[in-house]
């Protein structure tokens, strides 16, 4: 078998891909009984002493570079302290790595350094270690940068992706579909980027406010694959389901409107400053506003609750309820 | 004096057949017993050789009109023995009997139990439950088998003297009738507006409902009816906009055939399905005088109806002057139909205005059945009501194998392979939505249960990684600790048709909206050469692009654009679209100008041979039909079209080579079919002319590989083929080159009958157990 565009789509190609290949050819993979490669959270933990240090690593490519929102700077720094700090750990530091083609234009280079380190001051992170390669530009496209971020968790504080108890509220930080569409639609020329730009931010804040208020059961970043694959991975990890409600999911007019016309389902397209989280029922409304205040986070909604059933939910206000997927890589036609 | 063992099998429970065999055994002066042995009866008699066999003969010559006999077999006993049996008794059904029980269909209230329902002083005079052996409901009532009342839901009304009368006397029609009551002991209805309201005759207070202008739910047999007038556009337009169900035909019911004549064309084979105790929906063309509401079945020029199939239906048409009620399937868009008396009042508000209830349990959903003809063959459009659970013989098949088999996605049924016979289900639907998902997984384990399967040794799914259907046989498959099957759909659609002609081997056009290939792309006008377990993809209409995906199915001008770009700049089409389709488009040019640009960088883009989705295109092309809102829509109205006009305009056809197969070239002929129109011809002409044309490749293309291969079938299989036109112009170009054309006859062309297709796949390829 060869590597396809799909093994790294984020669906269930990928995570079979990760569990044959991957998984199955690491013999150590976890650290003094922390989260280890093996549970695919969004990042790994080392218990030490009184606390939890949270390690979490991403590669970056993107095309273009430079987008509306953002650049590869900010979405490298903002995806690794995202990672982290729906962990719930305090984001601390980060190693980043690039490897860059040669004939690289050096400001362009200067643009993306300056994007991180306004990330990284955003959220009180500092960039501690690094590596810098060049690469014959025949060789690679433009740059790649990996970046590793480390946090910090008080024992047992830690949220995983297995988390959810029945009963708990979905909290939903922002609208969907922003990065992915905005992005898509820059690249390929359809013109919906000049009202829409990616939501590419560090999260932390809100994740930060909503720690401080306690209850919080499990969290995702909801990248690739949408809220789809994450609100599916997290309840397929927490072996309960979902019920949500459609209308409550925000979905910005221009995302809607790009998704009717190109046929893409805005829940199936990556976000880069969002967060979905469960909490326990009693906390939701608390939480809600302490994320509302934030500045990302002033749409953010409660969008269904955890349910014993083994689905994720949707109740549409036309269509009934059906049953959200984690997307695959290509859809193909079902409907006869 | 010689005593016989005489084992018949078939649908010989609670169709009055051990009645029926005492009374045969009186007539003869046989002495003996009959019982129930589950599936089979057994009969065991002494007399002479001669009366024997004549009673042997008469069980099938004289056999009650609804039951099936498949068997009869005879063993002689002991030749010496002293005459043993004082009488002819029927003993009480074995309770240890193995082996899997058919359950009779439902049937429509006979005309004896009607000319009770009407007698002015008979018990049961303007009685809406009257049933006995001979009629009344079966597969919806039970629970569990044997079939007795107590394991159906009439065991909440127990018999009354005169009832438990007739119910304990073989000489009596409802002698172990398990349906039958009367107004002393049985169910009762009532009427509902929020409260239950206090009517003398609920049944005649909801006609005068109805030709008010109300919109009412009637709760009847298998589910519950949506009901309006059809004379007056207004109680139609309502019940439209409460459902959001713009254009959708709806089935109607008519009090009797000659009503029908004043507003249908019924051709004698039509008649004759209307009347037949199954009941089932016939799809008519209208006629010249056609006078209901144009809401009714809008922009079509057939409309579906059927007949009375209750006392209940009887009794509402003998208080009212309508010609036909619009009775419709009460649910929400793709759900089940709804049967409890609580969720039909609560999910109905603001639907209907009043609901006429009763107080039985309707155990076992079952929509009304749907059929057309196309010539004077008849095809199930779905199969459900009347005709479920009664199995389809696998017994040419060499397989022990339980099979289950869980169709497609959207139009759903299953099957249930046991013992050589295929029970498929009831329709169940839209499993994209969660709630016939779930009636899904019920309906398995009740068919289970009354089928007696314990365990499943194949589980069959589509080849489609996404279906719903696809992820629960794999749930399924670890339930039963059984492999899975994956059946390609054309190929089980194929399957499906052999069946019906007990055919190994034959050429298949089968033309459809989508199934998933082989190839990962989606097809739906392939020519299969089907040979049984296995089949080839030998040719198909040309892959065209669809830009979006499945949108492309609701919104045609976007194939239209897809199909066009091959032969066109995108300039070219987007100033046609611009100029001619532009209220086609949702979000007008901008979205024109998207899906250029999607054809022009491969984006999000998926290729599909689908006939469908060309008849669409064609329904766009031609102003019919700019958008979806049903399944089917567009592709309907182009024929409805194509029905006012004549097949006088040249479309030439190109067949070409691609991948080592003949492929029709669409695009050409929505190009030429375009400049035509371009040209100011007729619509309903190009309409027609343009699907002869769709057709004509198909079986010119069936035709090629029937002549290379030395095959000489060529059947039609997939929902392309419930269109009469192309049907039968497919089987004049195949008849006319010397071929025998095969259409679905006890089956359905459509996905209603892929898991069937798929159970006969599963048999042929996994063979016998051990
Ligand atoms: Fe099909
Ligand atoms: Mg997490
Ligand atoms: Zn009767
Ligand atoms: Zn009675």
């Amino acid at each position: 078998m060869k590597i396809g565009m799909s093994h790294g789509a984020g669906g269930e190609i990928m995570q079979g891909l990760i569990s044959d290949i991957i998984l199955d050819n690491i013999k150590n993979k976890t650290v003094n009984g922390g989260v280890g490669l093996a549970d695919l959270d969004d990042g790994a933990t080392i218990p030490l002493g009184e606390n939890e240090i949270v390690i979490s690593t991403d590669s970056h490519t993107i095309d273009p570079l430079f987008f509306p929102g953002g650049d590869i700077g900010r979405i490298s720094m903002a995806g690794t302290v995202n990672d982290v700090s729906v962990m719930g750990a305090r984001p601390l530091a980060i190693a980043n790595a690039m490897v860059i083609s040669e004939g690289f234009d050096v400001d362009e280079l200067e643009r993306i350094i300056k994007s991180m380190d306004e990330v990284c001051q955003e959220t009180g992170v500092a960039i501690v270690t690094g590596d810098t390669k060049v690469m014959e530009n025949d060789k690679l496209d433009k740059m790649i940068i990996s970046t590793t971020g480390i946090g910090i968790a008080p024992k047992g504080a830690i949220t995983r992706d297995s988390g959810l108890e029945v009963g708990d509220k979905i909290i939903l930080t922002g609208s969907v579909g922003d990065h992915g569409i905005s992005l898509m639609s820059y690249r390929e020329g359809f013109g919906f980027e000049t009202d829409l730009k990616s939501d590419v931010a560090p999260v932390w804040g809100m994740v930060e406010a909503a720690l401080d208020i306690g209850g919080v059961h499990a969290m995702k970043d909801p990248t690739r694959g949408g809220i789809a694959n994450a609100l599916n991975e997290l309840a397929s990890k927490s072996g309960v389901g979902m019920f949500l409600d459609d209308e409550k999911i925000p979905v910005k007019r221009e995302v809607h409107a790009a998704s009717e016309m190109l046929g893409i389902d805005p829940y199936e397209v990556a976000n880069e400053g969002k967060v979905v989280m469960g909490v326990a029922p009693e906390k939701a409304d608390e939480i809600l506003e302490a994320i509302r205040k934030n500045k990302y986070g002033g749409e953010a909604q409660i969008i269904g609750e955890v349910t014993t059933d083994k689905h994720v939910i949707l109740e549409t206000s036309l269509g009934g309820k059906r049953i959200l997927e984690a997307p695959i890589a290509d859809p193909v036609p079902r409907v006869c | 004096m010689k005593k016989a063992r005489i084992l018949v099998q078939g649908i010989v429970q609670g169709v009055g057949f051990r009645p029926n065999v005492y009374r045969i055994a009186k007539a003869l002066g046989i002495n003996g017993y009959v019982r129930n042995l589950g599936n089979v009866v057994e009969i065991v008699v002494e007399g002479n050789e001669k009366d024997i066999m004549t009673f042997s003969n008469d069980l099938k010559l004289k056999k009650p009109p609804i039951s099936k006999i498949d068997s009869v077999k005879i063993e002689w006993l002991d030749e010496d023995s002293s005459p043993e049996f004082n009488g002819f008794q029927i003993l009480e059904s074995s309770s240890n009997f193995s082996g899997s029980s058919v359950i009779p269909p439902d049937v429509a209230t006979c005309d004896r139990c009607m000319e009770e329902v009407m007698l002015a002083g008979d018990r049961r005079y303007l009685y809406p439950f009257t049933a006995c052996t001979d009629c009344g409901p079966r597969f919806t009532v039970i629970n569990a088998i044997p079939y007795d009342r107590d394991r159906t839901s009439m065991e909440e009304f127990p018999l009354c003297p005169d009832c438990l009368d007739e119910y304990q006397d073989p000489e009596d029609r409802r002698y172990h009738a398990e349906a039958t009551c009367c107004p002393v002991c049985g169910p009762e209805v009532f009427l509902y507006r929020e409260d239950r309201i206090e009517s003398e005759n609920p049944i005649k207070e909801a006609a005068q409902l109805l030709d008010e202008g109300n919109v009412l739910a009637i709760k009847g047999i298998g589910g519950t009816h949506l009901v309006a007038s059809t004379t007056d556009d207004l109680p139609v337009i309502k019940l439209r906009e409460r459902l959001g169900r713009m254009n959708q035909p709806f089935a109607c019911m008519s009090p009797d055939v000659s009503t029908i004549y004043s507003f249908a064309e019924v051709a004698d084979y039509e008649e004759k399905a209307l009347l037949s105790r199954n009941r089932p929906i016939v799809v008519l063309k209208k006629n010249v005088d056609y006078y209901l509401s144009p809401q009714v079945a809008p922009d079509l020029h057939n409309l579906g109806v059927m007949l009375p199939y209750s006392a209940l239906h009887h009794l509402l048409f003998t208080y009212t002057d309508a010609p036909a009620y619009i009775m419709t399937s009460a649910n929400m868009p793709g759900e089940p139909m709804l049967t409890q008396n609580q969720d039909i009042i609560n999910k109905l508000d603001g639907v209907a205005d009043y609901y006429l209830l009763h107080n039985r349990e309707i155990v076992n959903r079952c929509d009304d059945s749907v059929v057309r003809f196309r010539g004077g063959d008849m095809a199930f459009i779905r199969r459900s009501r009347g005709y479920v659970p009664e199995p389809y013989d696998f017994s040419n098949i060499n397989t022990d194998l339980n099979v289950l088999a869980l169709g497609p996605e959207i139009d759903v049924t299953f099957s249930l392979l046991k013992e050589g016979k295929c029970y498929v289900s009831q329709h169940i639907g839209d499993t994209t939505k969660y709630e016939t998902f779930l009636y899904l997984q019920r309906a398995i384990d009740h068919m289970m249960g009354i089928t007696r399967a314990q365990n499943i040794d194949v589980v069959v799914c589509d080849l489609h990684p996404q279906f719903f259907t696809t992820k629960l046989a794999h749930e399924l498959g670890e339930k039963f600790n059984c492999p899975v099957l994956k059946v390609q759909h054309h190929h089980a659609h194929a399957a499906a048709l052999s069946l019906d002609w007990e055919l190994d081997e034959f050429i298949c056009i089968a033309a459809d909206g989508v199934g998933y290939g082989a190839d990962g792309s989606a097809w739906g006008g392939e020519i299969i050469h089907y040979h049984g377990a296995e089949y080839d993809r030998v040719a198909s209409l040309m892959p065209q692009e669809m830009p979006g995906g499945d949108l492309t199915t609701r919104y045609p001008a976007r194939m239209m654009m897809g199909m066009l770009h091959p032969l066109y700049s995108t300039e070219e089409i987007v100033d046609l679209m611009k100029t001619h389709y532009l209220d086609y488009f949702p979000h007008r040019l901008k979205e024109i100008e998207i899906i250029a640009t999607q054809l022009e960088k491969n984006f999000n883009l998926t290729k599909t041979t689908s006939t469908g989705r060309v008849l669409d295109a064609l329904a766009a092309c031609l102003k019919i039909c700019g958008e979806r809102t049903y399944e089917g829509e567009c592709a309907m109205k182009l024929e409805s079209t194509a029905y006012q006009g004549e097949d006088t305009l040249e479309i030439p056809l190109k067949i070409t080579r691609k991948e080592g197969m003949n492929v029709l070239n669409t695009s050409q002929l929505i190009s030429s079919v375009l400049k035509k129109k371009m040209d100011g011809m007729p619509l309903e002409d190009l309409a027609c002319s343009a699907q002869k044309a769709v057709s004509r490749g198909l079986a010119e293309l069936a035709i090629k590989v029937a002549s290379k291969k030395g095959v000489d079938t060529i059947g039609g299989s997939g929902g392309v083929f419930y269109n009469e036109a192309i049907s039968m112009t497919i089987k004049e170009v195949v008849e006319d080159a010397g071929y025998n054309f095969i259409q679905h006859k006890n089956s359905c062309a459509g996905d209603g009958s892929v898991s069937l297709g798929q159970a006969m796949v599963a048999a042929l390829k996994c063979g016998k157990q051990s």
